[in-house]
């Protein structure tokens, strides 16, 4: 009896509830494990250090190549991450649990994708302009740079996403992850890192912005559903 | 036609077509490939800016464009497998991916041939070899996957989801890089007129080319499916007779 009255109540829950709360419980478990939670932003910071280190100190090659090198290295911290995303879950079994609750795994897989860029992305967004600043990036264009890392990062979550889905399974899928994922993730580079550069040369970027605004859009509808595919696939 | 089409899906099916199949496929494939070859080889006049070089362009061109519908192919293979769970299907899927793998980098390779006789260099960062090199690397990625899962069943299923991802991406991909930067000429028109930049005598061997590409892409696929099903059927009972009676002859 009191099986079923529980049963009921589960069911009961609302999908914003259930969103809400999966949101809330991967935020309070990456609070609680600070170093997970600092690790993208240190290899972030690190990442853009060692190209002054590679190419030239000089401030006019480094302004140059500034916004492709914050570009490529979100990139890299954000995948970095990824494997947070399902992996603990997957090991101990919470994410079955997701997958066997009633409400719409879209809805979930999203809550979980905001949170990780909640942790990984928006950390990246706020310290580019710093980073920016060291390599040179010419002022005009930090406004740019950081809106389309506001809209770009995001997508790399959902896309990434979906590569965790598909290799939460496997044993060793550090490689095998950034072959899946850092090509489907080329499309947003290119925009966001060209968004950038043409504000420094003065011209018009409106489009850049509409383009990553479709990206985020199509990859906020589609990307939740492949996630949400690819772990009914991996978990079995 | 449901009956049609899941007789469609059974590998034993379609193996024994095929048998059928193939040796039609390979005289085509022999007379067009002749014929394509030795027209545009040797009879298709040189370039007046390009000269010989041009006749890159009669592999080149039908090579790449099979590289470009292998992706397609491999994503309506995959949506066949998850809706359907056809088995084929995947074997399909399955034998595609290297098969498009080695057009992307042929179609790269003999790009690159071209461009350092004509553009002075072997590698541009331009549009349709970067979207081209992405599409390689997505390839690979499907390959890797693959192997990398044990169960041929989730690996059937995870590629399946790879290749639609992919597919819708390889579109956005090759737009943001055509606008990042081009210096490919755009595709060229195929026109009647004799005068026409492009008159038929240049583009006739190219489609018979194009046709011969095709065919031989045909049986490497097909090639490749039925050692797939082979593979995996070893042991059902049809490919064990068929193996013996192999062996007896």
């Amino acid at each position: 009896m009191s099986d079923a009255r529980e049963i009921q109540d589960i069911k009961g829950v609302s999908t914003w509830s259930a969103f809400c709360a999966t949101l809330r419980r991967d935020l309070i478990i990456a609070l609680k494990r600070r170093n997970d939670l600092l690790n993208p932003i240190m290899f972030f910071l690190i990442v853009v250090s060692l190209f002054p280190l590679g190419i030239s100190p000089d401030p006019v090659e480094l302004s140059s190549v500034s916004a492709g090198v914050v570009w490529v290295s979100a990139l890299l911290a954000s995948m970095l991450s990824l494997d947070n995303l399902y992996r603990a879950d997957f090991e101990d079994g919470s994410l079955e649990q997701l997958l066997l609750s009633p409400q719409p795994l879209y809805f979930l897989v999203l809550a979980k994708n905001i949170a990780h860029w909640l942790i990984s992305g928006l950390p990246v967004v706020i310290l580019s302009p710093l980073l920016a600043y060291m390599l040179y990036l010419p002022s005009e264009a930090y406004w740019t740079m950081v809106l389309t890392l506001f809209i770009g990062t995001p997508v790399l979550s959902l896309f990434g996403s979906i590569g965790v889905a598909l290799t939460v399974g496997l044993g060793s899928r550090g490689l095998i992850l950034a072959v899946i994922v850092l090509p489907l993730s080329t499309p947003v580079l290119i925009i966001g890192a060209k968004a950038v550069t043409d504000v420094m040369f003065g011209l018009p970027v409106s489009s850049h912005f509409a383009l990553l605004g479709a990206i985020l859009a199509l990859a906020l509808t589609m990307a939740p559903l492949a996630s949400a595919a690819a772990l009914r696939i991996s978990v079995n | 036609m449901w009956l049609w089409f899941a007789k469609l899906g059974s590998p034993r099916w379609f193996y024994e077509l095929s048998d059928k199949w193939l040796p039609w496929l390979y005289v085509s494939m022999l007379i067009l490939m002749s014929i394509g070859l030795f027209w545009a080889l040797l009879i298709v006049p040189e370039d007046y800016q390009q000269g010989q070089t041009i006749r890159i362009m009669y592999i080149h061109v039908p090579v790449a464009s099979i590289s470009l519908a292998c992706f397609p192919l491999m994503a309506v293979a995959g949506t066949i497998t998850l809706v359907w769970k056809m088995k084929l299907a995947d074997m399909v899927a399955q034998s595609v991916a290297p098969i498009g793998a080695w057009f992307t980098g042929l179609a790269l390779a003999t790009g690159a041939i071209w461009g350092d006789q004509i553009w002075g260099t072997w590698w541009a960062w331009d549009a349709r070899l970067t979207s081209l090199l992405i599409q390689f690397f997505l390839f690979i990625g499907v390959i890797a996957l693959r192997s990398a899962i044990d169960s041929p069943d989730a690996a059937a299923k995870a590629c399946a989801v790879l290749a639609i991802v992919g597919a819708i991406n390889v579109p956005i991909i090759k737009y943001s890089v055509d606008w990042w930067n081009t210096l490919h000429q755009p595709a060229s028109n195929f026109s009647m007129d004799p005068v026409a930049p492009n008159p038929p005598e240049v583009w006739v061997p190219l489609l018979v080319m194009i046709s011969a590409v095709y065919v031989f892409f045909a049986i490497a696929l097909i090639l490749r499916t039925r050692n797939e099903i082979l593979q995996r059927e070893r042991r059902s009972q049809w490919v064990i007779d068929l193996v013996a009676r192999e062996k007896n002859v």
